[in-house]
């Protein structure tokens, strides 16, 4: 791990999430919420005035969702995610969100989160590993609803035997469902991203669900500064009429409204709507492009961009390649790396320019299959760059020096 | 995943681009500003994009308007506020025809592609009328977006995409964020290129006998005649436009 | 005000398909419509394809007039043939994944009353027993202990219609069907009891043999729902194709079904039959004799 993130002495139980006592909602508690007010999202996001504060990834989410105006939040428990969905609990206690409930399962969490962004409300539920898995069905069916959502993601292993240690497999599969997933370094991207994801997935010609990974543990349950404006603006509401569909609220034309259209037979017509209709979700894939750039900087970032050797990686891995980066400069080598903040939509133009200069680009993660290693293969030229590794799984962490030895060229 | 066809710019052109023409977006073509249009699939002036639209409604055969739900019903003073403009829109171009997009569902058994347009298959109205020319406008982006593709891949059809949100890349012509206002601007622009010389196509003024007014005028009556309730003793209205045979849209 | 929405805007009339025309000039919109009334005004349901002379069609039709305020409501279906018509109805339908409805629902109610405080929106469910019983158990049985306040409506056809008739929970025990070739092995579910223990407010099992019944109880249910609690109607519609049913023998098949093991029955929480006779009086009070059920 990587200094900004050093995991404190916390209790947990067996299962390894911190225990926390639920403390009951003071008298004055939701005077907070009443008094926030709505600014612009430029103005929360790139201009309100901030200050940096100490904090697990658990407790920078909440930060978030304090700020982001979500009237529903669901909820189910599951290691490492349940710490967040109890603070956005208490948040709810607090006024900040006019409703909130413990779902069955996450296959009936993910449905309900369909009806409530249907209804035209933002909503926001969490998971992990297993319980993605479980939901899956549904979050695949999300972005042909064309359904704005925030779905946090607290990657943790998924394949048997059952375990709850971080490995980002299950990230492979938010890949292909056509929703925007962006994956956080740290607290403080994890802060950020949820504000952006939230406006991002609400413009009109998006009109997508978006997913916020992290990486369970190293960021959920780990300490970093992050850096926040006042708790009394928020994000405006949204604005449910100025999407791509029409609302399930008999408020709004067509009266007649069946706009998950039942196409599901067997002709030509149907097979063609489907494919105009999957092409669609794509694009508003891409068209959210434009607006990672305004509130995300750039859906990649670039250190040391005329290095021969690039590291490209993303989520909590970047952490662990800005310290090889920094080592290897130690030891008189330039070693680049590019982060990728935005896995959907995946940024191949501006990767192809960043690494357009390297001869070998070193691709390490947390997970056995490579996913991310497939994705800059299949988007830049002369892939024989690439090298897929190191990877680490089942939850280990990655030493440096193994990426190191990547760099020297020893694997 | 962007796929970029590097080096040569994507053009938005007329069709039949074949099967499965890709979204223009995922091609590289960007979304407009404020003050700007999409003409082939590349930012111009909105003045540039909606004189192109001009020529193309008032030179090509059987230009169209196909109003969607947001402009059918008057739920807002902001879509009451733009049916004259509309209108005065329809009635600057010789020979336009009106028809509806008024819901998006698969409509059973089989659309009248005289009285209505639907995304699930907007090419068999595009057939039908043989036009060349249409306007989108109020209809919901998913739909427009899923309906102009449709219509690229497999017609001749220059789309136009008046929109009231961000604009529609997978039109030839678009304008983003159209009110009453720029409705009206539209109808101005037509008047102007007629003026500095296009000569439309049509003679005359104006709307001719479209949509559901055109079907009543010819005959048509309501009344589903396919027997799907047996128990058709309950109703009198009877269900729906005339309906000739054609695709059963619904077969499982 | 939602009749907003099937307010024309100005010079569109006569560019809308006939249908459209209709509904303006003479729907269900905007006031209740009984079912003698059927036949004298424009109905909501559109032509559709289900099979000719099937049982649910008749069911979901009357349902359909029934519902207390169209225009504030919203319907959830699931794969299974009832989505078939219900997706051609003049009411917002929402069709998602094979047996989410019940958590669709409780999201959309959610949402909608917190978008809508002071005016009620009514969420009905409709869908299949598989729909339901099966795939949906979970979601359907943890809605009515959340107390979510919408009506669920089982078109219990007793097998999964729409994949071409296999046995589901709620077929009867012995029923030789696709993947129970030796018949089924165990009961019909009990799926009004189980409503009963999760507490549901009102509970009712019908027959369309009897439109006016089946009317008031759809009204009934949707009303409760809407003040009290989750409500359930389990109606019998049968499957004429899959279980064979001579298409002019539908009625028939009904009438016996309902007098061998699916009689009318209904069932009231005490917070509900309260609610509901008190909604009873008032609405005497307001209308007249002639603002009583109809049987
Ligand atoms: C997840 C999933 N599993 C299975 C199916 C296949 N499926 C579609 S409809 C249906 C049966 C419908 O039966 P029922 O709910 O009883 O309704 P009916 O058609 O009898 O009205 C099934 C199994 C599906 N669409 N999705
Ligand atoms: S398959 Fe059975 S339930 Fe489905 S429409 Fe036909 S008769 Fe009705």
């Amino acid at each position: 791990m990587s200094e900004s993130a050093v995991i404190e002495e916390v209790k947990t139980n067996p299962q390894g999430d911190v225990i926390t006592s639920a403390p009951p909602p003071k008298a004055d508690a939701k005077k907070g919420a009443a008094s926030q007010r709505v600014v612009s999202p430029d103005y929360l996001m790139l201009q309100a005035p901030r200050e940096a504060v100490f904090m697990t990834g658990s407790e920078a989410a909440k930060e978030a969702i304090r700020r982001a105006n979500v009237d529903i939040a669901i909820s189910y428990p599951i290691t490492p995610q349940s710490e967040t969905m109890q603070q956005v609990g208490y948040l709810y206690a607090e006024g900040y969100l006019k409703d909130y409930y413990r779902g069955e399962e996450e296959y009936g969490v993910m449905s309900a989160i369909a009806g409530a962004s249907r209804a035209g409300v933002r909503c926001l539920t969490a998971t992990a590993g297993p319980g993605l898995i479980r939901g899956m069905e549904v979050i695949a069916s999300w972005p042909g609803g064309r359904l704005p959502s925030m779905l946090l993601i607290m990657c943790r292993v998924i394949n048997a035997p059952l375990a709850i240690q971080p490995d980002n497999v299950e990230l492979s599969y938010m890949l292909n469902t056509g929703g925007i997933l962006f994956h956080a370094e740290n607290q403080q991207d994890f802060y950020d991203y949820i504000l952006a994801g939230f406006m991002i997935g609400e413009k009109p010609e998006v009109t997508l669900p978006v997913a916020v990974a992290v990486d369970g543990f190293f960021v959920t349950h780990a300490r970093g500064w992050v850096s926040l404006p006042s708790a009394d603006i928020k994000l405006p509401p949204r604005d449910c009429y100025h999407e791509a569909v029409p609302m399930m609220d008999n408020e709004n034309p067509p009266i007649r409204i069946s706009r998950d259209a039942p196409i599901q037979k067997s002709n030509f017509i149907s097979y063609h709507m489907h494919a105009s209709w999957q092409q669609e979700v794509w694009a508003a894939q891409a068209r959210a492009n434009k607006w990672v750039k305004r509130w995300m900087g750039s859906p990649i970032e670039v250190v040391n961009p005329t290095a021969k050797t690039i590291i490209v990686a993303s989520g909590a891995m970047v952490s662990q390649s800005r310290e090889a980066v920094r080592q290897a400069s130690e030891q008189g080598i330039e070693v680049g790396l590019v982060k990728i903040k935005s896995l959907r939509p995946f940024p191949s133009q501006e990767l192809v320019e960043a690494v357009d200069g390297a001869d070998r680009i070193i691709v390490p993660e947390f997970n056995y299959v490579g996913w991310l290693a497939k994705e800059v293969r299949s988007a830049i030229p002369r892939t024989e760059r690439v090298i897929s590794g190191p990877r680490v799984f089942g939850g280990m962490t990655m030493p440096t020096e193994l990426i190191m030895s990547y760099v020297k060229g020893r694997r | 995943m962007v796929m970029m066809n590097r080096g040569a710019v994507y053009e938005v052109l007329p069709g039949p681009e074949g099967i499965l023409p890709p979204a223009a977006t995922v091609m590289g073509v960007c979304l407009p500003e404020e003050g700007e249009g999409l003409l082939h699939g590349r930012i111009v002036s909105e003045e540039e994009a909606m004189r192109s639209a001009a020529i193309a409604m008032l030179t090509r055969r059987n230009p169209t308007l196909f109003p969607g739900p947001l402009m059918l019903w008057g739920w807002t003073e902001h879509t009451r506020d733009k049916s004259a403009p509309f209108f005065e829109v329809a009635r600057e171009i010789p020979g336009v025809r009106i028809i509806p997009m008024p819901d998006y569902r698969p409509i059973y058994p089989k659309i009248d592609p005289e009285a209505v347009i639907n995304p699930c298959h907007p090419n068999l109205t595009i057939w039908h009328n043989k036009i060349e020319a249409c306007v989108l406008i109020g209809v919901h982006c998913h739909f427009a977006n899923v309906t102009l593709k449709i219509i690229r891949g497999g017609t001749n059809c220059f789309t136009i995409a008046l929109c009231a949100e961000a604009g529609h890349e997978d039109a030839m012509s678009s304008v983003p964020n159209v009110g009453a206002e720029k409705i009206a601007r539209f109808a101005e622009i037509l008047r102007l290129v007629k003026k500095e010389g296009v000569k439309p196509l049509y003679a005359g003024q104006g709307i001719i006998p479209s949509g559901w007014a055109q079907v009543a005028s010819l005959g048509g009556s309501a009344g589903g005649q396919n027997g799907a309730f047996v128990d058709n003793g309950l109703s009198h209205h009877g269900l729906s436009h005339d309906l000739e045979h054609g695709l059963d849209e619904n077969e499982e | 005000m939602s009749l907003e929405t099937i307010r024309v805007a100005p010079g569109f009339k006569e560019y809308l398909p006939r249908e459209y025309q209709d509904l303006v000039d003479d729907g269900p919109f905007g006031r209740e419509r009984k079912v003698s009334e059927v036949g004298s005004f424009k109905e909501a349901v559109e032509e559709h394809p289900m099979c000719a002379g099937c049982a649910m069609t008749l069911f979901i039709r009357t349902a359909i007039v029934a519902l207390p305020s169209l225009e504030n409501t919203v319907i959830i279906g699931t794969a299974g043939c009832g989505r078939l018509v219900l997706s051609q109805t003049a009411v917002p339908f929402i069709y998602g994944n094979y047996g989410d409805t019940n958590a669709v629902a409780s999201g959309l109610k959610r949402g909608l009353a917190i978008r809508f405080k002071d005016k009620p929106k009514d969420v009905v469910v409709m869908a299949g027993d598989g729909g339901l019983a099966d795939i949906g158990f979970s979601a359907v049985m943890h809605s009515w202990f959340r107390k979510e306040r919408f009506t669920t409506v089982m078109l219990d056809n007793e097998v999964y219609g729409n994949t071409g008739g296999q046995e589901s929970g709620m077929t009867q025990r012995g029923a030789i069907l696709k993947m129970a070739p030796l018949g089924k092995k165990f009961e019909k579910m009990d799926m009004m009891g189980l409503a009963k223990t999760a507490g549901v407010a009102y509970i009712a099992r019908v027959v369309p043999t009897n439109a006016t019944r089946v009317a008031n109880t759809i009204r009934k249910a949707v009303l409760i729902a809407r003040e009290v609690g989750p409500t359930y109607v389990q109606a019998y519609t049968s499957c004429n194709i899959e279980y064979a049913i001579p298409t002019p023998k539908v009625m028939d098949d009904a009438r016996m079904i309902e007098q061998q093991r699916y009689g009318f029955s209904e069932y009231f929480t005490d917070e509900a039959k309260s609610y509901w006779e008190h909604y009873e009086r008032e609405r005497r009070q307001v209308k007249g004799p002639d603002g009583e059920s109809e049987d």
